[in-house]
């Protein structure tokens, strides 16, 4: 099926500063499609390459087969949910709402009836005489995204449009953009540095980073099998212990590391056997014995036990493994409750809980 | 319980000094000799001697005598003339220099502001030299053919005061209009472009009315300072040159009559806060974010 849009093999750059190489993306018709990076990594520059902002210097962008190149801001088919909403504040939220079908020169009755349905959309009916100004944060941010489908747009580009509210107003507009979206039935492409709210809001994310993408798939995809060292620590927090591929068995890997021989899961085809490989466990998937049990996983030392409301967080060091902490999430159900600093004890996990990932450059989040 | 702790006199002295300096120094600048010539014209002369005697004559004088008020409403039609056409320039103007890229804008803006910084004797006499008789623009139109003898009317004329006034005061209504432009969010034109919006429907609906109060300011400028102007209508204009603002310099020095002078001022100066007044109506429907 051919996707709705499709970004091909697209590179742009500042000067002699390369921001996007090798771009590749397609977002079907009715998905919500989040791009998610750290500040820097280019998924901002790739929605204003979407919405017609930003030039490209290599590439093609295809809206349903049809090269966008020559096509203006104002002709093309999608709508912007701009990161500080952009609400013209000379305009009333009614006028705000109805620019888009002001301009396109519809008559004023079908612009009133539009803009009543639309707010009520978004739940601000009683609002449209007021002022931009008049209104809270997340008023403001209904208004920004009734403004942004009021034209039925195929498409809507959000550029990080909850990070200026605060958490609880934060995890209400999300549910709100997720049913909207389904309610719409259109396609969404969402940016934001958070991983959270990427992994809560979206039926796939594009992870990138230094201008290339890392890697792309369903959230839970990614959140159990990240395949760059980059994506392992920027989705969740991960442990990651650096060693040697020994063998290979299937999907299983064998990993000598300092601290011993620790199993692995591989997805897709292992590395060849001796290239440096790192082995990634997601905290939660760590077990922990007080009393270690001999030739299982690793022992180690509790340095610190932190309590973080529903979990615990315990800090481990491996004399072998200097520098890093070893993370291990516990319930707060008092199961931590007897360890104590100093303390040794053992680590395990099953290899389908350790992902193996080819060793690449240092990720920038550790 | 312990009682308002009462606050240390260093500190009262402190914001006792701070309010007498904001109140005190524009009362003493501005407000006393405003009020010293208001009081002046109202003020009797009689025989070349001002006698501390209250009358309302020089504002009769105004209305009844000589030519004053015909030179005042010829001073304000012209004064609105240069006003609306230098509104229009300077506006045409602001929003090229806001269309460039931010590199080249300041560099174009300096160079529009330029004139601000040379002497207004030499921006005078340039003028003079561009429209007398054998000036630039003569020389220049009797070389193409266009005409087989000067244009004598070009200088000393109200044309020529129309012309000296609109460039000299051109500066002053780009400014804050540019400035206005300056302040519009980039990424409103962003959306008005997402929307749909052509680039004329963006001027209309975006970078126009976002412009007003800067237009306001121009125009209130602009009006103020040509309807005060006396030496400029003298210098180019000649004996045609008899606007309002040089009547007024004309009775304080040579007929030497204050207190005409004073009241004639003082109708000046309300003409000018009218405009204001005005400009400030205007925009009081205005949001400010």
């Amino acid at each position: 099926m051919q996707p709705l849009l499709h970004l091909e093999n697209i590179s742009k750059r500042y000067g002699a500063v390369r921001v996007l190489e090798g771009i590749d993306i397609t977002v079907a018709g009715n998905e919500f499609l989040t791009i998610l990076g750290p500040s820097g990594s280019g998924k901002t520059t790739i929605l204003r390459i979407i919405g017609g902002f930003e030039s490209i210097d290599g590439g093609r962008l295809m809206f349903e087969g049809r090269d966008l190149a020559a096509v203006p801001i104002n002709r093309r088919p999608f709508n912007t949910v701009f990161q500080d909403y952009a609400l013209f504040h000379h305009m009333t939220v009614a006028e705000n709402v109805g620019y888009g079908l002001k301009v396109r020169g519809r008559p004023r009755a079908e612009i009133a009836t539009r803009v009543a349905e639309v707010m009520e959309t978004v739940g601000l009916a009683a609002f449209g005489g007021r002022y931009p100004a008049q209104l809270s944060g997340g008023q403001r941010q209904r208004v920004a995204l009734a403004r942004a489908i009021i034209c039925e747009p195929r498409l809507i580009l959000l550029d990080e449009p909850l990070s200026a509210l605060d958490v609880e107003l934060r995890a209400q507009m999300q549910r709100f953009l997720k049913s909207l979206q389904r309610r719409l039935g259109i396609a969404f492409v969402f940016i934001t540095h958070d991983q959270e709210e990427a992994i809560a809001l979206s039926d796939r994310i594009i992870v990138v980073n230094g201008g290339r993408i890392e890697q792309e798939g369903a959230p839970e995809q990614l959140y159990r099998r990240p395949h760059t060292p980059f994506t392992a620590a920027f989705l969740g927090e991960n442990n990651l212990i650096a060693g040697t591929l020994a063998a290979v068995d299937g999907p299983l890997c064998a990993v000598d590391t300092p601290a011993g021989r620790l199993a692995a899961t591989v997805d897709g085809p292992a590395p060849p056997t001796g290239s440096a490989v790192l082995v990634a466990v997601r905290p939660e998937h760590v077990r922990l014995d007080a009393a270690p049990m001999p030739g299982e996983g690793l022992t180690a030392d509790v340095a610190d036990v932190r309590f973080l409301g529903a979990n615990v967080m315990i800090e481990l060091r491996h004399a072998a493994l200097p520098g890093a902490l070893l993370k291990v999430r516990r319930l707060a159900d008092g199961s931590a409750a007897g360890l104590v600093a100093g303390q040794r004890v053992g680590l395990s996990w099953s290899a389908g809980d350790a992902a193996l990932l080819r060793a690449g450059p240092a990720p920038a989040a550790l | 319980m312990e009682t308002a702790t009462a606050r240390p006199w260093p500190d009262l002295l402190r914001a006792g000094l701070v309010h007498a300096l904001n109140l005190g120094l524009p009362l003493l600048f501005v407000v006393v000799p405003i009020l010293s010539f208001v009081a002046v014209s109202f003020w009797t002369l009689e025989e070349g001697q001002i006698l501390l005697i209250p009358t309302l004559a020089n504002y009769r004088a105004f209305f009844t005598e000589g030519s004053y008020l015909a030179v005042y409403l010829q001073t304000i039609a012209l004064s609105l003339q240069v006003t609306a056409v230098n509104l229009a320039l300077a506006t045409a103007i602001a929003l090229f220099i806001f269309r460039r890229t931010p590199r080249v804008r300041f560099l174009i803006l300096m160079s529009f502001m330029l004139p601000l910084f040379m002497s207004y004797i030499i921006k005078i006499y340039s003028i003079r030299s561009i429209l007398g008789q054998r000036g630039l623009l003569n020389e220049a139109m009797m070389a193409l053919g266009l005409i087989d003898q000067p244009i004598e009317a070009l200088l000393f004329s109200r044309t020529a005061i129309f012309i000296a006034l609109a460039v000299l005061y051109l500066p002053y209504a780009i400014l804050p209009i540019y400035l206005a432009l300056d302040r519009i969010p980039a990424n409103y034109l962003a959306a008005a472009a997402d929307l749909g919006a052509t680039p004329g429907q963006m001027l209309r609906d975006v970078v126009l009315p976002l412009g007003r109060p800067g237009m306001a300011a121009g125009a209130v400028f602009t009006f103020i300072l040509t309807f005060g102007d006396f030496v400029t209508p003298q210098m180019v204009g000649g004996i045609q040159g008899f606007t309002f603002g040089r009547i007024v310099f004309s009775q304080f020095g040579l007929a030497l009559n204050w207190p005409l002078g004073s009241a004639l001022a003082v109708i000046l100066l309300a003409t000018t806060l009218l405009a204001v007044a005005l400009a400030g109506l205007l925009l009081r429907r205005e949001h400010v974010r």
